[in-house]
């Protein structure tokens, strides 16, 4: 059986994860939080997103070119597919431990 | 990344095979422009070139489309008196393309175009599998 402690450590190691990876400088170490990482990611995501939205609209407008559309359209679809299964898998181990029985 | 970085040199390549059909298709529609007056020259044939650019932000080489050459060989001449374009003896000059020449470079930049895009195919999808082991 995993020792409980073992599982906060994990925990822990996906939020300072987070911290360092993510692009806006939420603050490094142990005082980040995983929220302050969820809403940097999403923040990043939704960056990226508005980028492939412009591209699109120079597209319809005659200006700008597909393959950018595509390009930018694609890294929006990558970006938020990751921040959602991170988010998904990190909810999931919360409500796990939510219902350990005490 | 290095996986986003790989779609962004096989974008740039699709870019480059792009601007490179736009001149072939300017030479295969202008194949019988010729000059409107007898001491013109008729429309001459374009060569696309492309060379590498280092990218420094992305640490990459990428390929970028140069400035189109022009084709320097001689044009092609038919006895035409009736033309506006024709000489004292009546043959017209007609540009230098072979349209057999500019299929052939059509096909080889539709080749390379499905090549840049099956590189950004397997880069999604080794992206997107990567993503999908949080899923499970």
């Amino acid at each position: 059986m995993v020792a409980p402690l073992a599982g906060v450590a994990a925990y822990q190691a996906t939020a300072k994860l987070g911290s360092s990876t993510a692009a806006t400088g939420a603050a490094q170490g142990a005082s980040s939080s995983f929220g302050d990482f969820l809403s940097s990611a999403m923040k990043d995501a939704i960056g990226t997103m508005k980028q492939g939205e412009q591209a699109a609209a120079q597209q319809a407008a005659g200006k700008g070119d597909m393959v950018g559309v595509v390009n930018a359209v694609n890294q929006a679809e990558l970006t938020l597919d990751t921040v959602v299964a991170v988010r998904d898998k990190v909810i999931q181990a919360y409500q796990s431990i939510m219902q350990m029985p005490i | 990344m290095d996986l986003n970085a790989s779609m962004v040199i096989a974008a740039s390549g699709m870019r480059a095979q792009s601007s490179r059909m736009r001149i072939i298709a300017e030479n295969i529609a202008n194949a019988n422009s010729t000059a409107s007056t007898p001491d013109g020259d008729p429309y001459r044939r374009k060569v696309a070139t492309v060379k590498s650019d280092f990218d420094r932000d992305l640490n990459a080489t990428l390929v970028q489309s140069g400035k189109p050459i022009e084709d320097m060989s001689a044009f092609r001449s038919q006895y035409d008196p009736g033309n506006p374009a024709a000489d004292k003896q009546g043959y017209v000059k007609l540009p230098n393309v072979n349209p057999l020449i500019e299929v052939m470079d059509m096909r080889e930049a539709q080749r390379s175009y499905e090549a840049d895009l099956n590189v950004m195919e397997a880069t999604k999808s080794m992206l997107s599998r990567t993503v999908d082991l949080l899923k499970r």
